[in-house]
């Protein structure tokens, strides 16, 4: 009798294990665009090969890119971009590990779009920085999408601007952000 | 009784630390699951050289599709004139040069220069790119093809002006390796045929450039660049081509300052007719400006 209520309690316990881990969201190609303008020049490039999984029951977020793939018009300031300043070769990942706070406020079964923020660890030139920002959260016929915007600066991630260039780079570059989840199915 | 105790309490603690586990797991495997998920991606070596010339040769640089680089190409007279000549200053040869990216892979250039009034055009290919990670390519390689033309009046009676007779082939396989992010280094083995020469000229010449760079600082790297053509070691009148300078980057241009031997700037003349003597003061300064202006929308 007790061990049978044993094997009870233990179905049951994995039961409620394994929901907390189903329907994850995945993107492969998430768009962050960057923007920064002076008179003198303006930096702007848009990456289409950024990944992000979302874990709609705890919040929590990850996102991930080579810093390769922002697109520049011109080849040569996508070069400078890689070579002078976010040195890609020796830090080719840009990464975000956080969570979404306030993620009890979304209801991810219904049409709707919720205001959320966003609090982790964004990596960006080797240098780990705890941000929270803002976003928000679309659910449209099931499909849920991620938006933010939000400036980050040059200085606090360690990528250094020549004294000649300081009034043709802004230290804050803008982001913009938009992801397009899909269910996650495992490989 | 007091055993059963003892064996739910070991159950309970072996369930908490499995749910500990999960939990955990949610966190930190995520980013696990994004890297499976990407999985290994391919990197290409991105700026092995600067511009799409060593210094007077082409690199195995592209322009990428709809980019066009513009050139004032530049060489002074031969240092050897000395203050009458303002070691060389009073004299220069042009070059304004053309190149467009039609597809990230093929190049079509254009050109006009001072030595022989030559006009000349070329495709250049890339075969294949350096690359690590998913798929592994230890060097570069582009294949460039030039044909001048000879613009030079014809003052000698014996010479009958015969428009193919003005016409030189270049053909040059460009092999090229970036070592990290400041050494980079090429061998670009060459043919050169010209249609007509002097007598005791060959028509066919085979040479064997080596080239590099040495990054020293953000934007600024150290330039050499040495050809050895067949048919020098015959002649008296011709040299191999060598130069050394530097590479200055600033946001949109590309400056290279050098000292070569070589007047001509298109291929057959500094692979071929370069007539300079580095040991007898046969040296120019040179510089070549490049400007690349984006004519179409985002490059993939």
């Amino acid at each position: 009798m007790k061990f049978k209520s044993l094997i009870f309690f233990l179905i049951a316990f994995v039961g409620i294990a394994n929901t907390s881990s189903v329907a994850k969201q995945i993107t492969k190609s998430g768009v962050i665009e960057i923007f920064s303008e002076t008179p003198m020049f303006t930096i702007e490039a848009t990456n289409k090969k950024v990944a992000s999984i979302l874990n709609p029951t705890t919040g929590d977020i990850v996102v991930s890119t080579l810093v390769r793939s922002f697109k520049f018009k011109e080849a040569l300031v996508e070069e400078h971009f890689n070579e002078n300043y976010m040195e890609s070769a020796k830090f080719p990942k840009a990464i975000f590990k956080g969570k979404i706070i306030n993620n009890k406020d979304i209801d991810y079964a219904k049409d709707g779009s919720t205001n959320i923020i966003l609090e982790g660890k964004l990596t960006i030139h080797g240098t780990t920085k705890l941000i929270k920002e803002k976003g928000s959260i679309t659910i449209k016929g099931g499909k849920i999408s991620a938006k933010s915007e939000f400036d980050v600066s040059l200085a606090a991630y360690g990528i250094k601007v020549e004294k000649a260039y300081k009034k043709a780079i802004k230290d804050a570059i803008h982001l913009k952000i938009h992801f397009n989840f899909s269910p996650y199915a495992k490989k | 009784m007091k055993y059963s105790i003892i064996k739910y309490l070991f159950v309970a603690l072996i369930l908490f630390s499995f749910q500990q586990n999960v939990v955990a797991q949610e966190d930190d495997d995520l980013m696990g699951m994004l890297d499976d998920e990407v999985g290994e991606t391919t990197e290409y070596a991105m700026a092995t050289f600067k511009s799409t010339r060593i210094i007077n040769g082409h690199s195995v640089e592209q322009m990428k599709k709809y980019q066009l680089d513009f050139r004032i190409n530049h060489r002074f007279g031969e240092i050897k004139g000395g203050a009458y000549e303002l070691w060389g200053l009073d004299h220069a040869l042009i070059n304004l040069c053309f190149d467009y990216g039609v597809t990230d892979w093929l190049n079509i250039g254009f050109r006009r220069g001072t030595y022989q009034k030559t006009y000349d055009g070329s495709l250049k290919f890339r075969l294949l790119r350096q690359s690590k990670g998913k798929r592994v390519m230890p060097v570069s390689v582009s294949y460039y093809a030039d044909m001048a033309i000879n613009t030079l009046k014809i003052t000698d009676p014996n010479i009958e002006d015969i428009f193919s007779n003005r016409l030189a082939y270049t053909h040059q396989l460009l092999i090229a390796r970036k070592f990290g992010e400041k050494l980079s280094l090429q061998i670009s083995p060459s043919f050169v045929h010209r249609n007509l020469i002097t007598a005791s000229e060959p028509n066919d010449v085979y040479a064997i450039g080596f080239g590099g760079r040495y990054k020293f600082i953000r934007r600024v790297a150290f330039t050499f660049e040495y050809f050895y053509a067949s048919n020098t070691a015959a002649s008296t009148d011709f040299y191999n081509g060598f130069s050394l300078g530097f590479d200055i980057e600033t946001g949109g241009h590309v400056f290279q300052l050098f000292v070569t031997n070589s007047g001509a700037m298109v291929e057959k003349g500094f692979i071929a007719e370069t007539t300079g003597n580095w040991l007898d003061g046969g040296l120019r300064y040179g510089f070549n400006m490049s400007r690349v202006f984006a004519l179409g929308g985002s490059h993939e």
